[in-house]
Order: structure tokens, then sequence, then C-alpha cells
């Protein structure tokens, strides 16, 4: 056995501490900017781990991650924008009488900024005149809902997916995030459409901790919710890998009828890879739009999916630790390549220019180290101690296995 | 809609017998150990368009599967779905004016010729590389832009022939660099899951061509003018010009289906392109290698037929022919740099709805997103929505094909464990 080095371990320790402290040292005066690019980078990271879970381990490269994402988001916009509780009914609303008091459920109505306000609610409020206290839908209610929902959808697009592979999934996956784009756009009276839904904050009232009061726009409770849920996530995935699960899952990836003839339930494990990592992406949308007050389409394009993709395989696309580690590494550097600056005459305009960046980093990426860029380095370190010889030996005996399934052929 | 409430139960009484015929077909051929392979097509679509009047008989006689038993309940489930449109929105344009929607087909049969040629392009890389390239609509965007710049902003006046012909050649190169450079490895072995690398790679390329225009042309819309004006024609008199009538830029015919030129050159040049094309590939020696290529890599790799260099002629003409649909349309549509994304989904679903690698698939698949298009912006009710869906009618089509029929209409077997090596 050789003796392996706990450098990685030890690095992402200094890290999670690292991050823990972060708000309480850090005072410069841009802190609210760094802290929400952080809140960003670990909403990314969430993203881009869940989707090396399915993309690196399980081995289905789907295009619909933001798709999920979105799902999560918008059910829980839609549930604090439609559902509200009243202790007397309002007789113009859908309502249901729940252990007395009443669920009004809203009617959709257009998007003109004239008309936000005559909806049935609005209207028996003013019949009202103050009399009746009306309560909004809790916040963690909405976002528990939307994960849920992202499991549902994930189950109907992972049942829909099985028999496809590869190119096929990738596209139909892309395809039903299309779809979903233009069904929020279209439906306009219930969405909004492209002008978005607003959502109520996550502590709409403030919260107290520790005997110190946070506004709603402090950023302190959403960096620490955010990093939570990055490190649940990551939880959740190290166990589901280090366990039997990860293990087919892998076994399915690398050839789904052998795994099928040792006994794997093939159908079950590759549709729960795809819920689970649904749900996660679901639960980052919706706690991600309370953070930031409103979601639109506009967060459905490409672009968002590119983004999550190129993270993940610069940071390592099988390795979920490494993703997170990459997508808010690299979030911090698509913040900085920001600044425009001017060469002579001619403006150079960073805001699209980085993407350029991003997009030939991914590719060379993908060409000369497909491993990713950190988890070379993590193995480097992770073997640290050990001799040369054995490294060489190691290489000689990987060299040998590596030219068998050639001899078979 | 007048009587949503037949429509949508009308629906759901055909999806449920569609289920049903499906699911029960298969087992029932399967319990007399028959051929199950199209049984899901059959037993569907003989279970939307009769309920369970065709089933019974199907299910008691199990006879053999014949195309004719598949072409046929297919046909008549889309009568069957049309009649039921019809009777629940008797005010709609589509069920009341014969001349909507003869237009409404015209267009969409030549808009879907464009398309079938687009997806010819991705179904040629794919059937010899066995990678769908995700940069397809990036390289339709490039190729409309390059056309765009040419004959408007750098040389006006010119002869927009030489805008295509800048568009082709800078693409080819651009597609055969790309191959040299970044899908070799590919092929030798080097990188361990190569469809997925595949993916990767061309996806990470659409998105740098994508911001790179962006970058360097802005996210303005841009139009080329129409190429070339239609001739005065007055057909069969002038003063009563029924047969055909044209002005510069439209032409009627019949009095009824009006086409406006950019389209229709298009259309034009896509055809031409297109017998040049399969003439390329039935008759001259390296058209047959690429061909063969695509039949067996190795048999021809023993014939002499170098199969690298072929991967890259493959590419590179897949990719022109991308950058050719969208220097045709760049005067028919306004240009964005995001223009490539839906037409890339589309060429996707044409060559899984034709079978992935066949030639006249892609073209009459093409014709069939066209038509199915066509049918959605101009019936559905909300002008807006209708519009707004466009993506999600391809889709439907192509969630359709992979549930009944994943060959596609001239699916064959494919050899997709390959994926270009040798």
């Amino acid at each position: 056995m050789m003796k392996k080095s706990h450098a990685p371990q030890l690095a992402g320790l200094v890290l999670v501490i690292f991050f823990a402290a972060f708000p309480f040292f850090y005072g410069a005066n841009d802190y609210p900017y760094i802290m929400h690019v952080i809140i960003t980078g670990f909403f990314y990271a969430i993203l881009t781990s869940s989707w090396a879970m399915l993309a690196g381990y399980g081995g289905q490269f789907s295009f619909g991650h933001m798709g999920f994402m979105a799902v999560g988001a918008y059910t829980t916009a839609l549930i604090s924008h439609y559902f509200y509780l009243a202790p007397v009914p309002t007789n113009i609303c859908t309502e249901f009488p729940i252990g007395g008091m009443y669920l009004i459920i809203l009617d959709p109505i257009g998007v003109t900024s004239s008309t936000l306000t005559q909806d049935c609610l609005h209207q028996a409020l003013d019949v009202w005149k103050g009399s009746v206290e009306v309560t909004a839908m809790p916040v963690w209610l909405g976002i528990a809902a939307g994960t849920a929902m992202g499991g549902v959808f994930g189950l109907l697009i992972g049942l829909l997916v099985l028999p496809l592979r590869a190119a096929y999934l990738a596209l139909f996956t892309l395809g039903f995030s299309e779809i979903l784009r233009a069904a929020i756009s279209a439906e306009i009276s219930i969405t909004r459409g492209q002008a978005g839904i607003e959502l109520p904050s996550l502590f709409q009232n403030g919260i107290t901790l520790f005997g110190r009061h946070f506004d709603k726009t402090d950023k302190l409770p959403p960096y620490f919710i955010m990093f939570i849920l990055l490190l649940v996530c990551l939880g959740v995935l190290t166990w589901l890998a280090k366990s039997k699960f990860g293990l087919f899952v892998r076994a399915i990836r690398e050839d789904q009828d052998a795994a099928a003839a040792l006994g794997v339930n093939t159908i079950r494990y590759k549709v729960l890879v795809f819920v689970i990592t649904s749900m996660i992406a679901a639960a980052a949308g919706a706690t991600m739009a309370h953070y930031i007050g409103i979601i639109s389409p506009n967060n459905l394009v490409i672009l968002q999916m590119s983004l999550i993709v190129a993270m993940a395989v610069i940071g390592g696309v099988e390795n979920f630790f490494a993703a997170a580690v990459g997508a808010i590494l690299l979030e911090f550097v698509l913040e900085m390549l920001r600044n425009s600056f001017e060469i002579g005459p001619i403006e150079v305009d960073m805001t699209v220019w980085r993407l350029v960046v991003f997009g030939v980093l991914l590719m060379l990426t993908l060409r000369f180290s497909p491993r990713g860029l950190l988890v070379p380095a993590i193995d480097y370190f992770a073997r640290g101690h050990v001799a040369k010889e054995t490294v060489a030996k190691r290489e000689q005996v990987d060299a040998v296995e590596a030219s068998e399934p050639e001899a078979v052929k | 809609m007048e009587f949503p409430d037949f429509f949508w139960g009308a629906l759901g009484w055909m999806i449920f017998w569609g289920v049903v015929g499906s699911v029960v077909t298969r087992r029932v051929y399967l319990q007399k150990d028959l051929d199950t392979s199209n049984t899901g097509l059959v037993g569907s679509m003989l279970g939307a368009s009769t309920g369970p009047i065709g089933l019974v008989p199907l299910w008691i006689k199990t006879p053999e599967i014949t195309t004719r038993m598949m072409v046929l309940p297919t046909l008549a489930t889309i009568g069957v779905f049309m009649l039921v449109f019809s009777i629940s929105d008797p005010g709609n344009l589509c069920v009341t004016n014969g001349s909507f929607v003869a237009s409404q087909i015209s267009n969409g049969v030549i808009l879907g010729i464009i398309y079938g040629f687009m997806a010819l392009g991705l179904t040629l890389i794919f059937s010899i590389l066995g990678v769908v390239s995700f940069a397809h609509g990036e390289f339709y965007m490039i190729g409309g832009m390059i056309t765009y710049f040419v004959t408007t902003v750098w040389f006006p006046g010119i002869s927009p022939v030489f805008g295509v012909l800048a568009a082709c050649m800078s693409t080819f190169l651009l597609g055969a660099i790309f191959e040299r450079l970044f899908l070799t490895p590919m092929y030798e072995g080097k990188v361990e899951r190569p469809v997925e690398y595949g993916i990767l790679i061309t996806f990470g390329l659409a998105f740098t061509l994508q911001y790179f225009v962006q970058a360097t042309v802005g996210a303005n819309p841009v139009k080329a003018k129409r190429f070339f004006d239609f001739p005065r024609l007055r057909l069969p008199s002038a003063e009563d010009p029924w047969l055909i009538k044209t002005s510069r830029g439209n032409m009627e015919l019949f009095d009824t289906i009006s086409i406006s030129n950019p389209r229709f050159t298009a259309a034009v040049l896509c055809i031409l392109v297109f017998i040049g094309l399969i003439y390329f590939l039935r008759r001259t020696w390296t058209g047959k290698a690429l061909r063969a290529v695509s039949q067996d890599r190795e048999a021809a790799a023993i014939a002499g037929i170098n199969p690298d260099r072929m991967n890259m002629l493959a590419f590179a003409l897949g990719c022109m022919i991308a950058a050719l649909a969208g220097s045709m349309l760049v005067q028919a549509f306004s240009w964005l740099p995001q223009v490539g994304a839906i037409p890339a989904m589309r060429s996707f679903v044409i060559i899984v709805l034709g079978g992935l690698g066949s030639i006249p698939g892609a073209f009459l698949g093409g014709i069939t997103v066209g038509l199915v298009e066509a049918a959605g912006t101009g019936c559905i009710p909300d002008a807006q929505k209708a519009a707004s869906y466009i993506p999600a009618y391809g889709m439907i089509v192509l969630t359709l094909t992979l549930l009944l029929r994943p060959t596609g209409l001239f699916g064959r077997k494919f050899a997709s464990g390959t994926h270009g090596k040798v």
C-alpha cells in the first residue's frame, strides 16, 4: 500500500474555514460587491458540482441543468406571487379552507404595471380596508416546493431520456431547456414573460442572529445560506459517490450492458442520478432567485448552461470538489475580466471578450488536459510524498492495464 | 378556440389509445414471438386514429408489419387530428381560408427545403465522424454574417455570388482547421470517451464563435438586402394574371399563394446545391470515398482511402453547408450572433426524423418539420404565443420520433460504436 498525502483534504478544509471566516475579517469598501460575487460563485459551484455528478460520474451529458434550476426558481416565484393565506374568504378568488384559514390563489393577470394591482386579492383588500391581515407563503416552503418540483421534472425527463445516449441525450435536454424558456416567455399572463417575476427576499423582515440584526439587503445571511447549501450539496454528492450508488452509476457510465448483466438496476440508477442532481439544481435556483429578488427567462439562455459546462470542464468534470472550486475561481476571474480597456483607438468591450477567452480556455483544457486543470494538481499533491520509482512503477502498471483492452481487440 | 373541452378531450382520447396501443401491441407481438421493432409505431398510430376498433383486430391477427401498415395509420392519425381541430375551432383561419392554408403550406415547404439542406451538413458530419456538431448553428450564423459584410458593408454593390463564395470558403477552412486541431485525438484513441469529448469540444467551439462574433460585430440585428429582383411577369395576360404575378420582392401564384423573393431564391439555390452535392457523393471518387467511410471505416481504409482525410473533408463540408444555408437566409431574416441556436436544434430534429446518415431522409425530414412549424405558427389561435413556441414544435416531432420510431424515416442500423475510430 502506498502512503497517500492528505494535502488536498487539508486544502479543502482550509478553503472551507477561509470562506466561513471571510465575511468577518474582510472590511474593504467593496464588501457588498465581493460578497455578491462569492454568493454567485457558490451558486455556480452548486450547479457545477451537481452537473459534474450527472455528466462526469453518470456519463449523462445533459444540457438541461439550467432548466431544472429555472423550474425550482419559478416554482417558488409563482408560489410567493399567487398563494396567500387569509382568515376570511374573499369570495372573488379561487380559495380553499385550510385549518381555519383560507388559501387564496390569485387570478393570473396581464403584464402592464397598471393592471398589476388589480388582481382579485387587491380588490378584496380594498373592500376590507385594512381590517384583514393577509399572510404570504413562507419563503422556505417555496424553496422546498421548488426542490420537489425539480425532482418531479427530473423524474419525467430522466424517464424520457432513458433510452438515449450521448448526443441524443444532450440535444434532447437542450431542447427541454429551450421549450421551458419559450413557455416562460410566452405565458405572459402567468409568468410576466421577459419582464421576469419578482420574489420576496430570503428574509423579508430581516433576521436577528446572535444578538445582531440583519436587514433584508444584508449580504451575510444569504452568504451563509448559500454556503451551507453548497456544503450540504457536496456532502450529499460525496456520500453518494462513495456508496454503492456511486459505484453503480460509474459502472453504468462505462458500460451499461455490462452493468446490467452484473445485476445493476440500470433504469433505477440512471433515473435516480437525474432526479437527485435536478433537485440540487432546483434548490440552488430557488434560493438564488429569492436572494436576487427577480427571475426571468434570460437565466435560461444557453450562455448560462455553457458557463456551467465550462466551469465543470476547467475544474475537472469527474471530481465535483474540483468542479466546485473551479466554479468559484472562474466566477472571480469572470468578474475581474469585466473591466473594458482601450488599445489606442480601439475600445475592447471585455464584457463580451471575456466569454471568448472563456470559450478558448474551455477548448484548450479539453484538448490538452481533459481531466481539467485542478484535478491533475490535486493528484500531484495527493502523491506528493511518493518516491519517483514508485510513481514510475505505477505508471508502468497503468500502461500495461491500458494496453490490455487493445490486446483483447 | 370555440370548443376547447372537445379538443382536449379528443386529444386525451387519442393519446390514451395511442399509449395503450403501443404498449399492448408490443406485449402481444412479444408473446407470439414475432418481430417487435415497429410495433410501437403501428400500435400507437392505429390506436390514436381508430381507438379500440382498429387495435383489437391487430392484436387478434398480429400480421407481419409492412411499410403500408406504418404509413396509413400515421396519415389517418394526422387526418383525425386535423378533423378534431377543425370541429373544435371552426372559425380558425386554418379551417375557413383555403388560400391562407395554401400559403402556409408553400411557405412550410420552402422553409423546409432550406432546413433540410442545413440538416444535410449535420448528417454528413455525423455519418462520418460519429459526432453531432453542436457548433452547426454557429456556422450557419457565421455564413450569414460573412455574406452580409461582404455584400453590404465592405463591398456594397458587389454581386452576392462573391459574398456566398466568401462565406463558403472561410467556413470550409475554419471547419478543416478546427477538425485538425481539436477533433483528431478522438480517432487516435487519446481521449477516454470520444463521443462526450466530441459533444463538449463542439459545444465549446459554438460558445467561442458566438461570443467572438458578438464581440467583433456587436449585438445589433443586421440584414442583407435581397440578392436579386424577380423579373416582372404577368401570366397568362397582363389584365388577368391568375397564373403568376411577380413584383420585385414577391411572387403570387394562382392569386392565392404568395412567396417572398429571398425565400424563393434560397430554396432554389439550396435545391441546386443539393443536386450538385448528390452528384458529388454518387459520381466522384472523393464522394464515393466519403460514403464508403460512412459505411465501413476499416473496409474503406483497406481499399486505400485515408479515413482521417475524409474526416476532415466531411467536417469542413458539413460546416460549409450550414454556412451556405445561413448566407442564403441572411437576406430573408434579420441576423444576430444568437441566431444559430434554433436552426441547430431543428437540424438535429430533422436528421433524427429522417434517420441518421440518410440524405433523402434529411430532405423529407426538413419538409416535414417545415410543415409542422408552418401549421403551428399559422393555426394556434394566439399568434404571439404561436411564434414564441417555435422551438417547441420541432421538439414534439423529436419526442414522438424517439418514442415511436427511433431509427427515423429512412433509418439504417448505424455503427455508432466506432465514433470515428479506425
